[in-house]
């Protein structure tokens, strides 16, 4: 019953307004709630993560940090050899963005394959299908944290990866202290947590291709391989990219699971730019913030880049799909 | 080449049995065309003949080979398919060049067959666009070029005009039969429509529920309809229909009129609406009441009551200047008149 009460005091209000303001005010009205909340949470932060980005000191308040313009992107960027990650000033950064690179390109590839196979082999008719297509998804469900846990104690010195390598007869590797296997742990267990949702996008594109395009290549006799390559793979390119850009831009923002798994280690061969960024800013013994703040805007800008592929894509995938 | 024979093809989706032993035999260069009622399993049929599904039991030879076991590649077939599935994504000499391409064929001679094809089907102007500038019309015909160039055993087309609008169905129905003259390869023609069907087919295969009916050609279907299924299905308007008792030779008309049936018991006699005539005064005949005048101009169709009998159409040639409500004495000749004993078969 409060609910009518309120119901009715409000209707009176609504109907005010809506006289006041017209049709045009109803929807900003309805909308004002979620803008709100997007103001408190996205546009206030990046305006105060713009401002921070050009201020410089320690202290964590807006009002005790001194104005240096572009100081911080100059400190980010100063470098005589970028490949070289030790000729910087920022070397730490440099280290990330690096990881970061070999990262995404090998997990991309990685997942894009993976994920692509994947989605071929359930489209087809295997007994247990809706199993597997669920067993596939499931990872995608679990929090990044927890999925960081679970291959931290299968990976730890004595997990039980190391109870199988032992009861094969061979020495126990402690994996997460070799920078190669933490490195592809860290894209082995960040593409198995993510590689069902692509997987997803991908078999909807195999099942909005029609079935009578492959009985009218069986008809002309088209080899498996030829069907794939000529039919398959072009008819799904649209859903293709829009999977090969969202891996590129949660690549990019690799942070979670891997610092639950990996913590940045061995020495930094793990260290990713966000978590150069959380360190930076929050973390370490030497916090700064205007360094951190720059350095996101930095990542935000390739990302913004790529998000912008990633809709004009999408918009295509749609068209595609509608067809 | 193009000889296709089915020996008691049974065709089981899961549990249910959908085609019940067919047996089926089509000539080289024929023009068979599948018709029956919707979910007959005609469309099912022309796929086992394809190679897309493969009987449950039963075989099928082409041209003396046991194709049973073979895939569809193996079979030299060619489909039109109802939806057309042109590739998409590739232009309209990407489309007929496909199939050849599998094949190994040497570049020139593809061309070469690609051009001869699209001469043929008047589609030269549209090599270079994608199916989805097509209209529907033009699709079709990209759609048999791609059948043509493969030079196929026999063409297999599954309602290849269903898509399109009466008119351009009818132009496209003509040029289907002026291309299996001059191509004389076997064509199996799947279709509900009976006009496609009585226009095109050298022999007409009449399905009902998986089981074929009556094969024989478009002419003798009409004249001599083996059973009450087929006698009701082809022939439009529907054949009229009553049920009679015959005994000693003898049956009684709605109406009175005596007829002369060879049967004894329960008969269902047909006529058809085109064999029925305005009745001269002291002819026998059967009395009707009119309730629905359909004056096409040319020919004029009536739908009346016959008393204790149900209703009769007959379609009369001319204008006729007749009233609702009106009383009609409606004549025919005995040689018109098919008889279909209890079973529903024909007598005579
Ligand atoms: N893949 C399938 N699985 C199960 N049943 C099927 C399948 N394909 C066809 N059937 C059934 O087989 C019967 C015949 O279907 P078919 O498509 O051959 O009919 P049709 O004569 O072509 O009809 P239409 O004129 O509507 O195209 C139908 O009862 C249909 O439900
Ligand atoms: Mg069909």
């Amino acid at each position: 019953m409060p609910l009518v009460l309120i119901a009715r005091g409000l209707d009176p209000v609504l109907r005010l307004w809506q006289r006041c303001t017209g049709t045009g005010g109803m929807i900003t009205f309805f909308l004002l709630p979620n803008m709100a909340i997007f103001g408190v949470f996205v546009i206030i932060p990046l305006v105060l993560n713009i401002i921070y980005s050009m201020t410089g000191g320690v202290d964590i308040l807006l009002k005790d940090r001194s104005f240096i313009g572009l100081g911080q992107y100059g400190r980010l960027l100063e470098c005589q050899d970028y490949l070289v990650s030790t000729t910087c000033r920022e070397d730490q950064f440099w280290t990330a963005v690096r990881n970061t690179g070999t990262f995404v390109l090998f997990q991309v590839s990685l997942m894009v394959c993976v994920s692509m196979i994947t989605a071929l082999i359930l489209n087809r008719k295997i007994a247990g299908r809706g199993f597997f297509r669920a067993v596939f998804f499931f990872p995608v469900l679990l929090s990044p944290v927890v999925v960081g846990l679970i291959w931290r104690w299968i990976l730890q010195r004595q997990g039980l990866m190391n109870l199988i390598v032992t009861q094969l007869g061979f020495d126990p590797v402690v994996w997460l202290n070799d920078r190669f296997f933490a490195f592809s742990a860290a894209i082995g267990v960040s593409t198995w947590a993510h590689m069902g949702f692509y997987t997803l996008i991908l078999l909807a594109g195999l099942q909005a291709i029609p079935k009578d395009l492959y009985e009218a290549a069986e008809m002309d006799a088209t080899p498996a391989s030829r069907v794939f390559w000529r039919i398959t793979l072009p008819l799904l390119g649209p859903n293709l990219a829009v999977v090969l850009v969202l891996a590129l831009i949660r690549g990019v923002q690799i942070f979670d699971e891997a610092y639950v798994l990996t913590g940045g280690g061995p020495g930094t061969s793990t260290l990713f730019i966000t978590q150069y960024i959380y360190e930076v800013g929050f973390a370490s013994f030497l916090r700064n913030p205007g360094l951190a703040a720059a350095a996101s805007i930095l990542m935000g800008l390739v990302l913004v880049v790529l998000t912008l592929i990633q809709l004009g894509l999408s918009r295509r995938a749609e068209k595609g799909n509608a067809r | 080449m193009g000889r296709i024979v089915l020996k008691n093809i049974r065709k089981a989706f899961d549990a249910v049995e959908v085609i019940h032993g067919v047996d089926l035999e089509i000539k080289e260069g024929e023009l068979v065309v599948f018709v029956g009622p919707s979910g007959c399993g005609k469309s099912t049929l022309l796929r086992l003949i394809a190679g897309l599904d493969t009987p449950t039991s039963g075989s099928i030879e082409i041209d003396g080979r046991d194709v049973t076991k073979a895939g569809a590649a193996d079979r030299g077939l060619a489909m039109v398919f109802q939806s057309y599935a042109l590739y998409p994504h590739m232009t309209v000499r990407q489309n007929l060049s496909f199939g050849l391409e599998n094949q190994r064929m040497p570049k020139a001679e593809i061309a070469a067959r690609v051009d001869e094809a699209a001469r043929m089907l008047e589609i030269d102007e549209l090599l270079g666009r994608r199916p989805t500038q097509l209209s529907g019309g033009q699709r079709q015909r990209v759609a048999i070029g791609r059948a043509i160039v493969r030079n196929p055993t026999a063409f297999l087309l599954d309602e290849p005009l269903s898509n399109l609008d009466a008119e351009l169905r009818g132009t496209m129905r003509a040029e289907l039969s002026a291309l299996h003259a001059r191509l004389s390869t076997t064509m199996i023609y799947v279709t509900h429509d009976q006009v496609e069907a009585m226009t095109l087919a050298d022999r007409i295969v009449v399905l009902r529920k998986g089981v074929i009916e009556q094969v024989d050609t478009p002419l003798n279907l009409y004249n001599k309809p083996q059973n009450l299924f087929v006698a009701g299905f082809i022939g439009a308007p529907n054949m009229n229909f009553f049920k009679v008792e015959v005994k000693s030779g003898k049956a009684e008309l709605p109406g009175g009129a005596q007829i002369a049936v060879v049967h004894e018991g329960p008969v269902t006699l047909g006529l058809r609406p085109q064999h029925l005539r305005l009745a001269q005064p002291e002819e026998r005949a059967i009395a009707a009441e009119v309730f629905l005048i359909e004056s096409l101009g040319a020919e004029t169709v009536l739908h009346a009551n016959v008393e204790g009998a149900g209703q009769i159409i007959t379609v009369l040639d001319g204008q006729l200047d007749i009233a609702r409500g009106a009383p009609i004495r409606l004549a025919f000749d005995d040689a018109n008149l098919h008889a279909f004993d209890a079973a529903g078969q024909r007598i005579g």
